[in-house]
């Protein structure tokens, strides 16, 4: 009986931590689809994860940042870049979701 | 209830560029990486991007591509700071020489005068030639002091230089326009670098208006510190105003017009204002005469422990619009000042000085202030809380914290 216990919550363990990987990669899909469609970030910035050669904003592969100094700049702007959340062109989740995959896809 | 979006209001064809128009819209069909490249400041073999490998990486601390800042040490001891140690900022991309075509045909339109012309840069040598010292500083320059984190570049010291320009003063072209229009308020300078984006110029253009007495000491410049001026600072002609914050200097300049009005562009209207933190907008001052400001170069953190005895500290002040006339040093973080001795030579108001202060350090910890005054104004001790971190002058966050051993 143990053992049957015991197997069941791995069982539970193991799909909840595969729920947690597949929705882990929906969020970077997604992210990915704001980045190159939605808001068209490709369009303005460099960035390898997405493959994209925009250049007009820097190169997000050669910049520091946090999810939360993205978020900001997402939602501010700043210059030349829409100010996505202040103007409404991205809801806040879709704002959380590519700064997200911003910072989690850079590479240095 | 989720809240109606607002789509962007530049169509997409606008507002995406080049080839990555095509690869975006391809790209996202099946939302995989774009693949097709067009990009001109893809990273060099040094660290910095293509379009200035030509510059010393020892010399910059890299914040992105188009952001690049002095190191503290490297900004020159010689007065001029050399081009390859010199910062970059660059709003929008730098124009590629094919861009750029025949410099010597490269064409500056000259509007809101008597006689309205269009020089090309062969004319404008042919009508004048002059050469000054002026400071190019970023508004933004010491924004990485400020405790709420302004978003831009975290510049502290390096986003300034001292360069040697030569060109026609905007004086001579006015001359040779028949003067300005009685109607003008400012001068307003515009870079032709939105062309090959195909952004909405009113988001993208870089048009700045100024005061228009500022005419008096600009120049039109063709040439920085003994070469060409680069691509990368704007040439092959730049607009320079003097003692005015770096964004007013327009890169690859193609008109400048005498207007009634302040320009609408955002780059004029909304960016570049000093406001409170938590507001904007245009009712704001623009970022335009420098202040008065001054820092130590040497010896700092940057150049590892001093030995004790005899130390020379020495930095750079400037005035602004005015003559820089003083320095002070602190080596006590400010509870007891000395004068500093200006050194090398004086190449003018909107140039900046060196200065120096000779003095005996035992082991201990110091920290290291300088002061300027240009005579009616002097650096206050704390920063100016704005909200995009502009205009920074404060003495106590421009100290170095030194050892000595």
């Amino acid at each position: 009986m143990k053992i049957l216990k015991f197997l069941l919550i791995v069982l539970l363990m193991s799909l909840f931590s595969n729920f947690k990987s597949f929705s882990d990669e929906a969020m970077m899909r997604k992210g990915l689809e704001i980045f190159n469609e939605t808001a068209a970030c490709a369009a303005c910035h460099i960035f390898q994860a997405a493959g994209s050669q925009g250049n007009i904003g820097p190169n997000l592969d050669t910049v520091s940042m946090t999810f939360e100094s993205v978020k900001e700049m997402v939602t501010y702007g700043l210059g030349v870049m829409p100010a996505f959340g202040e103007d409404e062109i991205l809801t806040k989740e879709e704002i959380d979701i590519v700064s997200n995959y911003v910072v989690k896809s850079q590479t240095k | 209830m989720k809240k109606r979006l607002k789509k962007l209001n530049l169509s997409r064809r606008n507002f995406l560029t080049g080839t990555a128009t095509l690869a975006g819209i391809a790209a996202t069909a099946s939302v995989v990486p774009i693949s097709i490249a067009n990009a001109n400041h893809s990273e060099g073999k040094k660290g910095l991007p293509d379009f200035i490998n030509w510059k010393d990486r020892d010399a910059l601390i890299v914040h992105s591509d188009k952001g690049i800042e002095t190191h503290r040490s490297a900004i020159g001891e010689s007065l001029i700071t050399p081009n390859r140690n010199i910062y970059i900022r660059n709003n929008m991309p730098t124009m590629t020489d094919k861009q750029i075509g025949n410099r010597m045909d490269w064409k500056v339109s000259i509007e809101g005068v008597k006689n309205p012309k269009t020089f090309t840069l062969a004319q404008l040598q042919k009508l004048g030639h002059e050469t000054m010292a002026t400071i190019l500083q970023c508004s933004g320059n010491g924004r990485g002091f400020f405790k709420h984190k302004p978003r831009g570049s975290q510049w502290k010291t390096g986003a300034a230089a001292c360069v040697l320009w030569t060109g026609v003063p905007m004086k001579t072209v006015v001359e040779a326009c028949g003067g300005i229009n009685s109607d003008a308020v400012y001068m307003t300078s515009a870079g032709v670098d939105h062309v090959p984006t195909g952004l909405d110029p009113n988001k993208a253009m870089i048009e700045r208006s100024v005061p228009k007495k500022v005419f008096k000491d600009a120049m039109l410049a063709w040439e920085m510190n003994g070469v060409p001026v680069p691509n990368a600072h704007g040439g092959p002609l730049r607009m320079v105003t003097p003692g005015y914050f770096g964004i007013n200097n327009v890169k690859h300049l193609g008109k400048v017009a005498f207007t009634t009005k302040e320009s609408s562009v955002k780059y004029m209207k909304k960016s570049y204002r000093i406001s409170p933190i938590g507001k904007k907008g245009s009712q704001y001052p623009s970022c335009w005469e420098m202040p008065v400001k001054s820092w130590v170069t040497r010896p700092t953190d940057e150049t590892g422990t001093v030995k004790s005895g005899k130390v020379q500290i020495v930095g750079v002040a400037m005035g602004g619009t005015k003559k820089v006339r003083s320095v002070k040093v602190s080596v006590d973080g400010g509870n007891s000042w000395k004068k500093a001795k200006f050194i090398g030579p004086n190449l003018g108001k909107f140039a900046w000085r060196q200065f120096v202060l000779e003095t005996t350090l035992s082991p201990g910890n110091y920290n290291i202030a300088s002061l300027a005054s240009n005579g009616s104004d002097k650096q206050p001790e704390l920063r100016m809380e704005n909200r995009r971190g502009y205009a920074h002058n404060g003495w106590k966050d421009h100290s170095v914290n030194i050892t000595v051993v």
